[in-house]
């Protein structure tokens, strides 16, 4: 949070020094806007990725998987298992901090040519693509 | 049947000719410049190598840096030809292999004897059925035609297609240049120091500064619709000189186009390569009972640094003929009775806030620019966004035919498109908040290679459980079906 916050004090008293040539009213106005603009971004810096995160589901079959992702536009996208041409586990260096992985799944689509889900426990992600690719369809990936 | 093939690809002339004609201007330090990059394309080209093996095409170039690709027959979408002038007057051809890589084609070979091309398909297309040497070589006669257009079908198609204003955009410089235009122009538009041109007198008209003569707008009207008239029969030369000789053949499990009047294209497309199907039309296409039917193919036609686009499969078909066709691409599918689905049955009330925000936003702009003398064109944006939101609705539907689903939309620009089971890769439903407040949902299906296409299969309006419904069945479908390209 405290990570949002000083940026944006920052970009308000620059904002403040340059309307300061400006009258007193629109100052004060400028002022409060600007206070409230940062109070709803900090909150939302804060909050945002645990609402998308309470969003985000994958659910897995035999023939498929179906991912559900979105907050405000809610997709939810099914791929068959025979049309996943390859999968990637990537973890980038916050991820693997913390243990996790974003599983790629690419298609031959042309919008969904690559689907993401991210958050994953490594072992998780490890054990979903294992399950996809083919000639692992007894492998269980022990869903916990 | 590994049968070693080699060949040199290129005679040093045509390198040299296709290598200058690259710069413009035939400087002599352009032709300087030039040397270096001829000695290097001569050296490339003298390098290169392509084989037939048992089941792949291996291809190899380069002399510092080499390369060999091995690109199996399989995987091969279509090849096509491209033949200009002087490429004709050579007796060979550009050749393009794709394969579903998308963008760059996988091999270009710049410069091969039409000979070798109609081997190298021979090779490659026969590949699935029988061995190659049991075919006879290239026999057009046990070939289907199935659209020859004559010269008055491509001039149509000019005329319908008007791709006027490219030309238009292209030509005007020029003609800019040579100072052809400037005294009409100016008789029309009027110049900043005269300032008496017709359309300025009509402009301050309607914002009120002045009266406006008939003779003026009579004028004006003229004008455009001249303009309009040239732009379409720029269009119908430039139809006549690209499409020029359109055949559409069907091989067996290929279909072949060839077209061109200076530039011959020739391409060839396997039937099980297609992706998704798309018949077009537009009022005038209405007016003349024709449609078009496009093709998408996963091959990489949808580059668009490449100056041949791939025209459509049949760029003007009668409709009474529509299902003949439609059954020798897609032997599967027949369009004749389908029983379409309807979107929700309060799909107009949110087509109408769409048509609706936009004929207000148009609205605003007209009474700020115009103001009294706009009160018809708010009434004709009124009535338009009334009327078009409920032909939109009218017109989508939604099908399984066969072992495919179609869908269809558009009221005055229709399309249909035709998608097989087998063809889907990714299926997704997508809920708005709009659509959530009214319980509807929309549906979307991926294929390959769907980027250069107008259409694509994206039902929108639909009831929530619907769209789950056929999310579901569509995404079982597909997955019953093995994914072959």
């Amino acid at each position: 949070m405290c990570a949002v916050l000083a940026p944006l004090l920052l970009l308000g008293v620059v904002i403040g020094l340059f309307v300061g040539s400006l009258s007193f009213d629109l100052e004060v106005l400028l002022c409060v806007a600007w206070l409230a603009v940062s109070l709803l971004l900090a909150w939302l810096a804060q909050a945002w990725p645990e609402i998308e995160y309470r969003r985000v589901s994958y659910a897995l079959d035999p023939e498929h998987i179906e991912i559900r992702r979105g907050v405000i536009w809610r997709a939810v996208t099914s791929v068959p298992k025979s049309r996943v041409q390859h999968i990637d586990v990537a973890q980038g260096p916050l991820e693997r901090r913390y243990g996790l992985a974003t599983l790629s799944i690419y298609t031959a689509g042309t919008e969904y040519a690559r689907i993401d889900l991210p958050g994953l426990r490594h072992e998780r992600a490890i054990a979903i693509r294992d399950r996809l690719l083919p000639g692992h369809e007894r492998d269980t990936g022990d869903g916990t | 049947m590994g049968r070693h093939l080699r060949a040199l690809l290129l005679p040093a002339v045509a390198v040299i000719f296709t290598a200058g004609s690259s710069g413009r201007d035939w400087d002599l330090w352009l032709v300087l410049l030039l040397i270096p990059y001829t000695l290097a394309a001569l050296a490339r080209s003298l390098s290169f190598r392509y084989r037939f093996d048992a089941d792949e095409l291996v291809v190899r170039k380069g002399w510092v840096f080499r390369s060999e690709r091995h690109i199996p027959y399989g995987r091969i979408q279509n090849i096509d030809a491209v033949q200009n002038v002087l490429h004709r007057a050579l007796g060979v051809a550009e050749v393009r292999v794709e394969t579903a890589s998308g963008g760059e084609p996988e091999a270009t070979m710049t410069v091969l004897p039409v000979t070798a091309l109609t081997e190298m398909r021979e090779f490659v297309f026969s590949d699935r059925q029988s061995s190659a040497s049991t075919r006879e070589p290239e026999a057009i006669d046990n070939a289907t035609e199935l659209l020859r257009l004559r010269p008055s079908e491509v001039l149509l198609y000019g005329f319908i297609e008007s791709r006027g204003a490219v030309i238009m955009a292209g030509g005007f410089g020029v003609l800019w240049e040579l100072g052809l235009f400037d005294r009409a122009f100016e008789r029309v538009t009027g110049t900043e120091l005269a300032g008496g041109g017709v359309i300025r007198q009509i402009l301050r008209a309607a914002i009120g500064q002045a009266a406006v003569s008939l003779r003026a707008v009579i004028v004006t009207i003229l004008f455009f619709v001249a303009l309009l008239l040239v732009l379409r029969v720029l269009s119908m030369g430039w139809a006549y000189v690209r499409l020029h000789g359109f055949v559409l053949r069907r091989r067996g499990d290929d279909v072949r186009v060839d077209y061109g009047l200076l530039t011959r294209v020739s391409g060839t497309i396997p039937l099980q390569r297609i992706q998704t199907l798309t018949i077009a039309e537009s009022p005038l296409h209405r007016l003349f009972d024709r449609v078009s039917v496009h093709v998408d193919t996963a091959g990489g036609n949808g580059s668009e640094e490449q100056p041949t686009r791939r025209e459509p499969i049949a760029p003007l078909f009668r409709r009474g003929d529509l299902e003949s066709l439609i059954s020798a691409l897609l032997p599967s599918v027949s369009l004749g009775h389908v029983e379409w689905q309807r979107p929700h049955a309060h799909a107009v009330r949110r087509a109408r806030v769409r048509t609706g925000i936009l004929a207000a936003v148009a609205s605003g702009l007209a009474v700020g620019v115009l103001k009294w003398s706009s009160i018809a064109v708010v009434l004709a944006l009124a009535v338009w966004a009334w009327v078009y939101a409920r032909k939109y609705v009218a017109h989508l539907g939604w099908a399984f035919v066969g072992d495919a689903v179609v869908f269809r939309s558009g009221w005055l620009w229709r399309h249909l498109t035709v998608a097989r089971f087998s063809k889907l890769q990714v299926i997704t439903r997508v809920e708005s908040p709009f659509d959530r407040r009214t319980g509807m949902a929309r549906v979307r299906v991926d294929t390959a290679g769907a980027t250069s296409s107008e259409h694509t299969i994206d039902i929108p309006f639909l009831p929530a459980e619907t769209a789950t419904e056929l999310a579901a069945t569509l995404s079982a479908r597909a997955a019953e079906t093995a994914f072959r390209w």
